[in-house]
């Protein structure tokens, strides 16, 4: 594969391998796997979590992580719903104010993080709660029922479909290659990593440290607030657990993709990877009507997996 | 040398008391939890006095609520420890460690009838084994543990669902557990002093003596702040670095256990989804623990800190609880758990800075 070496990563090319067995494996043993709706149903499951992904794929190479998205998501949600339920606002405004709210999010984080100078996962941890105390506000004790279908053309159904491709996934895909080639190929991406190998070293070297740090928060902020825009288009009900526990999910994606929890090492192509393959596997056990709990059995199996492959390899890279 | 530099620095310029306080107050965790604590009293009494509070902010009422400090604290104790132990030292799974462990103790002691006694042994146990696994990935392959515990999260969550296909137990014998949570009058001075909760002899005083000793008066202790602090380090010393490690674990796990049959006893019923419903025990449990001044690079906590953090936190929640209606208390929780949180990282950087550290 003249095209592909050197441009994808060991772990890439074993995800690839594993998930095209796994579609093998679900299309052979049931006839409802390899359908339609099946496989873009679970297109636009995995959208969402590989939005946030790629995001968190930058924090986590520049040595961060943002434990906030899913509370995040939260307040975006209630916020966007809302204006477009009781505000009627169009399509553009929506995507245009859940961007806005997103990157106020995530500027928050990081400047709380760069400029408070404290590790990342303790902020994080605490804007988790205070993103959740707000969105709470805005619910104010109740669901957000009757969202008309304004962003619907991002979301599952038939509107959000081009050629039962979900558009999620598309904007999803776009935004990736986007990424992937930035950081593979521009100086300030090569600053991303340099940042997670070594920050003080980075910085020596002239890297505006803190400036990219807050940056990477930021755009984590305004992908949340793309992610959102997906669930809102999803159904008319948002609830209040909107949004909770998708942290793990995003990060779960993030680490089976190969990205090192250290900092310094990882790609998004890996993250759309791995969520692609925790999404197959969730589709997998609903098809097979196994217990749903299984799933994060699963996931919890792939992790552990995915990072020993990782450690093993770097061993080896160390002793060669 | 540092500390006779400090002195020596400290006579030249000879501050006054209220100096010396506030350097205090900023850069000992300690004093400025105890100084949060007495206000956080002193306010909630005033407020009670002007008549803003729903019910009274009384003793009894505080000794009562602190039955929610006991899961709180010595989850924040098990992340003390694995923190400590440094290296990236997290745990994330106690969450679901606590679901699994539950719902083994509400089998033994609910379906298969065993006494109290060795059921909670069996739940002790069990949380020990889900612990040990996670210390073997992390002492002895060298997994990061933020992901180790993250995937064993998961991994545990869908086996507490699984085992009794997502249904709680709650059969006669595990509904007559009640009394070991509920406020009892102590012998002798009863009459003199508040009610408090049988799960604080029972559980957190005897955890909370047992790790002090462990921790600030053992050798395992003593390895532990050694391997947290310097990992190579601490190798050369002599110090069997993974085994010490590998224990932090386990302590975390059987902690975990022993907070299951807490739970279960409180709500009189396991829950499959005990530590994972909402955002799960695991998150508030770390919180505590960096609020009582755990340094997340490990090496650094104290015992008495984490502990006074989580009585803080219960408290100022038992509060908040009073000054609304409704169900708008809960959520200014949320808001009170994450500004304390920040607040404390944030000085801390800054008093790390300015003074040189904080112990």
């Amino acid at each position: 594969m003249p095209l592909l070496s050197g441009r994808v990563t060991g772990q890439e090319l074993v995800l690839l391998g594993v998930i095209t067995l796994l579609w093998l494996a679900l299309g052979v043993s049931t006839d409802t796997f390899i359908q339609a709706g099946t496989l873009s149903n679970l297109a636009y499951n995995v959208a969402p979590i590989a939005l946030v992904g790629i995001g968190m794929t930058v924090v986590i190479v520049c040595g961060g992580i943002d434990v906030s998205v899913g509370s995040a998501v939260t307040v975006v949600t209630v916020i966007v719903a809302k204006l477009v339920r009781d505000q009627g606002v169009s399509l553009p405004v929506a995507v245009v104010v859940a961007v806005g709210v997103g990157a106020l999010l995530g500027l928050v984080n990081g400047v709380l993080i760069s400029v408070g100078r404290v590790h990342a996962i303790i902020i994080t941890f605490g804007t988790l709660n205070v993103f959740r105390f707000v969105a709470l506000r805005i619910f104010d004790s109740e669901q957000v029922a009757g969202v008309p279908g304004t962003l619907a053309v991002l979301g599952g159904g038939q509107t959000g479909e081009t050629l039962h491709v979900p558009h999620a996934f598309v904007v999803m895909l776009l935004l990736a290659g986007a990424m992937w080639w930035y950081m593979r190929n521009t100086a300030g991406g090569r600053h991303l990593y340099a940042m997670g190998g070594d920050r003080l070293a980075a910085r020596l070297a002239g890297v505006k440290v803190q400036r990219r740090e807050v940056l990477a928060y930021v755009l984590t902020g305004v992908l949340v607030g793309l992610a959102s825009c997906v669930v809102i288009g999803g159904g008319g009900l948002i609830g209040q657990n909107v949004g909770v526990g998708l942290e793990l999910q995003v990060i779960a994606a993030v680490v089976i993709g190969g990205t090192s929890i250290m900092g310094g090492r990882g790609t998004v192509l890996g993250t759309v990877l791995g969520a692609l393959l925790v999404g197959t596997v969730a589709s997998g056990v609903t098809i097979l009507h196994w217990p749903s709990q299984l799933t994060s059995l699963f996931v919890g199996v792939f992790i552990l997996v995915a990072v020993g492959t990782d450690v093993v390899r770097e061993r080896s890279r160390r002793r060669a | 040398m540092n500390a006779v530099t400090t002195a020596a620095r400290a006579k030249d310029r000879a501050p006054g008391l209220g100096a010396r306080a506030l350097r205090a107050l900023v850069t000992q965790r300690l004093v400025l939890l105890v100084t949060l604590l007495v206000g956080l009293v002193v306010v909630m009494k005033l407020l009670e006095r002007g008549g803003y509070l729903v019910a009274s902010y009384s003793s009894d009422y505080l000794a009562a609520s602190l039955i929610d400090a006991v899961p709180l604290g010595l989850l924040g104790l098990g992340q003390l420890v694995v923190i400590v132990s440094g290296r990236g030292g997290i745990d994330l799974s106690v969450g679901s460690m606590v679901s699994v462990s539950g719902m083994l103790f509400g089998f033994a002691i609910g379906e298969w009838g065993w006494p109290l006694v060795p059921a909670v042994l069996f739940a002790l146990l069990s949380g020990g084994l889900l612990g040990a696994i996670n210390g073997f990935f992390v002492s002895a392959m060298g997994f990061p543990a933020l992901i180790t515990t993250l995937a064993t999260y998961y991994a545990y969550s869908s086996i507490a669902l699984v085992v009794n296909d997502s249904s709680p137990i709650s059969t006669g014998p595990i509904q007559d557990l009640t009394w070991l949570t509920r406020p009892v009058e102590l012998p002798m001075f009863g009459q003199y002093v508040p009610d408090f909760p049988m799960g604080i002899f029972l559980f957190a005083i005897p955890v909370i003596v047992l790790l002090w000793l462990n921790v600030t008066r053992g050798t395992y202790g003593r390895q532990l702040y050694a391997i947290g602090t310097n990992d190579t380090a601490g190798r050369f010393a002599g110090v069997p670095v993974g085994s010490v490690r590998f224990r932090a674990y386990l302590v975390s796990g059987m902690v975990s256990g022993l907070v299951a049959v807490v739970t279960v006893s409180q709500f009189a019923s396991a829950r499959p989804d005990a530590g994972t419903a909402g955002n799960g025990m695991a998150l508030p449990a770390i919180t505590i623990a960096v609020l009582g001044g755990v340094a997340i690079t490990g090496g650094v906590g104290r015992v008495v800190g984490v502990v006074v953090a989580a009585v803080l936190v219960v408290w100022l929640n038992a509060g908040i609880l009073l000054s609304f209606e409704g169900s708008e208390g809960s959520q200014y929780q949320l808001l009170a758990l994450g500004g304390v949180l920040i607040f404390a990282a944030i000085l801390n950087g800054v008093t790390t800075r300015r003074y040189g550290g904080t112990s």
